[in-house]
């Protein structure tokens, strides 16, 4: 006798309820029960038990349960799954290829040319002695430990993803600051990409596509990381001096004019904030995604923890750390310039 | 006043708000400004503007803060949009005009100074004064082919081409600039910042220059020079001015017409030196009280224009302020002159008319004088 029967005889659905009896899967706790070796009682402990759907069904057996309803959620995703696959799948294999690559050539490179290329990358985007000279240290040290092929992949796919995050990311940053309705509209998707767990993003991409292709992780860390970008555009071409763009258009600029020649060489402090968070994010996602074939550093963290290798996890740990501290004084140098050259006033 | 008027602004109202078409009616049974406020949530920005601006003059547009004079300047070039009325350039009513045809007549016909300068920050000074031509090379145009126009778009800022550049320093050299070419806007005080707005608009080389409190936000010394650079400027130019301002010696300074603003409508306008002896009503009264009229006003405006005695102590010219006869006349008030034009004499001038005019008079009855 369930707690909910008299609710049911007393708004005359006892008969639609019994109408078919197929069981359904079982409940969870019923599960559990029957993984202990007990009988399925269920004893009914609290005075007026929440009326959960579970609790219905026991009382009206027409009413799904909470099993029925995830799997149901399951199901959907599944049957619309082919159909998704199908446009997906070609849209995004070149980031497949980019990922592997930009792999294979960061990998298969002597690291007497790697080396020096980034070092003169940092010189260039930086122009900062300092912050050059910081970078070579941390790249012979890691060089010096054995982690270097680890920390190069990690870096090859931090460049890739960064890369297309800044290319998606900008533009849609602009059309946001140009545009309320669509700021409106993409605003609650950059929440929920900021919010959502990281490890849920793997999950309906694990059941799209393959894990042994790159492009996996790869969208897991662009979707994660590309918020900063965008957010950060917008608000920078919305910030851009109003007197300025009057006097852009008192002086007869196009909308192209202005959005080239004034929004975004003034947005670009904090256009350039926005790439920096990026690369951040996108670090701290790549240990994530290497749960899904993602190689580099997060695979010796992993290993670490799987194996309880202590060491190996924290020296592993350590070299992301360095990553970032050079990846976040690399961009900083060079945000400090761009700042320099746009002081106002 | 035989030419035509350079812009002519006709009926030109401005309401701001949700549905200021719906409001029309309301404000022209003759609803207040305060009235549409509390009882419909509108602004009345502007009401019943006409002005005739004639070319090669500067008009001074003058009001306190919230008169609209800001407003109005801004309906000259449509960074504002009317709610009715029509504002004709040289005959044409740039209401009718497109959105393409609004950027090409921004970019050659009138050319506009900011109170905050607006400069472009991340651009040397040439390259700011070099904007309005800059933008003119690469605005797309219908005639030129579409490879031409590509290139345009990959070609979008920071460099100019050598007419432009040579353009540009000459205006900036004749504002005082010399060899600030390559230093950024930042690197400049307000005052040379305020002269790369001028050379910027000098440079575009457009009939009509409108000027928003341009020299407002720089110090009163540096204020003073400006204004002599711009009085300079135009005996060489002749440009059309439009010049707003909230200050009443920098008006009267400028201004070959002046509009009095308030409240979004105006108040009087004419020729400035008129609106000083005849201020309209009270509010313009109290306006011009404080003024050192002896500076301002001249001998053209209070003489008397018929010769009946021959008995001069000297000479004047019909442009001398007050100040400068009675500087002349030691302070005798029993002296007469005779005005000259042109070295015709036009009139004549006796001191106790001088020292009459130097009392504000009230425009209506008599108001006695304190």
């Amino acid at each position: 006798m369930a707690f909910y029967d008299g609710v049911f005889d007393a708004l005359g659905l006892r008969e639609w309820c019994d109408g078919t009896s197929a069981e359904g899967p079982m409940t969870m706790e019923q599960l559990l029960a029957q993984a202990r070796g007990e009988e399925s009682t269920a004893v009914e402990t609290e005075l007026v038990p929440f009326p959960s759907l579970d609790n219905l069904h026991a009382a009206c057996g027409e009413i799904p349960r909470t099993r029925e309803m995830t799997s149901g959620v399951e199901n959907l995703f599944l049957s619309v799954k082919d159909g998704l696959k199908l446009v997906l799948d070609p849209l995004t294999q070149p980031l497949s290829w980019m990922l592997e690559g930009t792999l294979y050539v960061f990998t298969a490179a002597p690291w007497w040319l790697v080396i020096p290329v980034l070092l003169w990358l940092t010189w260039y985007v930086s122009r900062s002695r300092g912050v050059t000279v910081f970078v070579a240290f941390s790249f012979f040290f890691l060089a010096f430990i054995d982690h270097y092929d680890a920390a190069i992949q990690t870096l090859a796919i931090i460049f890739v993803c960064t890369g297309l995050c800044v290319l998606f990311g900008v533009p849609v940053g602009i059309l946001m600051s140009k545009n309320n309705t669509v700021q409106r509209m993409i605003i609650p998707v950059l929440d929920l990409l900021q919010t959502l767990p990281s490890f849920v993003y793997l999950i309906p991409l694990i059941f799209l596509f393959s894990v042994t292709e790159p492009k996996l992780y790869g969208i897991a860390i662009i979707l994660y990381a590309i918020v900063p970008v965008i957010r950060l555009t917008d608000l920078g071409i919305r910030l851009v001096d109003k007197d300025v763009i009057e006097a852009a258009n008192a002086f007869g600029m196009s909308g192209r004019q202005k959005l080239f020649g004034v929004e975004i060489p003034l947005a670009l402090p904090n256009i350039m904030a926005g790439v920096n968070q990026t690369i951040m994010m996108s670090l701290a996602m790549v240990v994530i995604a290497s749960l899904v074939s993602a190689p580099g550093l997060g695979v010796l963290v992993l290993r670490g923890i799987r194996n309880l290798e202590l060491g190996v996890g924290l020296v592993a740990g350590l070299g992301i750390v360095l990553l970032a501290v050079i990846l976040d004084r690399a961009s900083k140098a060079a945000l400090a310039r761009v700042n320099a050259i746009h002081e106002t006033h | 006043m035989t030419e035509l008027p350079k812009v002519r602004i006709r009926g030109l109202y401005k309401i701001f708000g949700e549905t200021p078409e719906a409001m029309m009616p309301h404000v022209l049974a003759g609803m207040t400004k305060a009235e549409l406020l509390a009882g419909h949530n509108h602004v009345l920005g502007l009401q019943d503007i006409n002005v005739d601006i004639q070319p090669g003059e500067i008009t001074v547009v003058m009001g306190l803060s919230g008169s609209g004079k800001s407003t109005l300047i801004r309906h000259l070039n449509r960074l504002i949009e009317p709610t009715v009325g029509e504002i004709l350039l040289d005959g044409e009513d740039i209401m009718g005009l497109s959105q393409d045809e609004l950027c090409r007549m921004r970019q050659t016909k009138m050319s506009m100074v900011f109170q905050k300068f607006a400069l472009l920050p991340h651009r040397t000074v040439l390259q700011n004064a070099a904007m309005a031509l800059e933008i003119r090379g690469t605005s797309l145009l219908p005639h030129k082919t579409v490879l031409e126009n590509a290139m345009l778009v990959l070609k979008v800022s920071g460099h100019c081409g050598p007419e432009s550049e040579a353009e540009a320093r000459k205006w900036l050299a004749r504002v005082g600039l010399e060899g600030f070419e390559d230093k950024y806007p930042h690197q400049l005080s307000g005052g040379m910042q305020q002269r790369v707005g001028i050379a910027r608009a000098l440079t575009s080389n457009s009939d009509i220059m409108l000027m928003d409190e341009a020299f407002s936000a720089l110090d009163p010394l540096i204020r003073t020079d400006m204004q002599d650079l711009l009085l300079e400027l135009q005996v060489e130019l002749k440009k059309t001015i439009v010049f707003i301002t909230h200050d009443l010696d920098e008006a009267l300074k400028l201004a070959d017409h002046l509009v009095i603003l308030k409240d979004g409508a105006i108040v009087q306008q004419g020729e400035p030196q008129q609106i000083l002896l005849n201020p309209a009503d009270p509010y313009i009264e109290d306006f011009v009280s404080d003024i050192n009229r002896a500076r301002v006003l001249r001998v053209r405006s209070i003489m008397d224009n018929e010769i009946t005695q021959n008995d001069f102590a000297q000479d004047l010219d019909a442009e001398d302020t007050l100040e400068s006869v009675i500087a002349i006349s030691g302070g005798d008030t029993r002296q007469s002159y005779r005005v000259l034009k042109d070295g015709q004499p036009v009139g004549q001038l006796d001191m106790k008319d001088l020292v009459k005019a130097l009392v504000p008079r009230a425009a209506s009855g008599e108001r006695p004088v304190v």
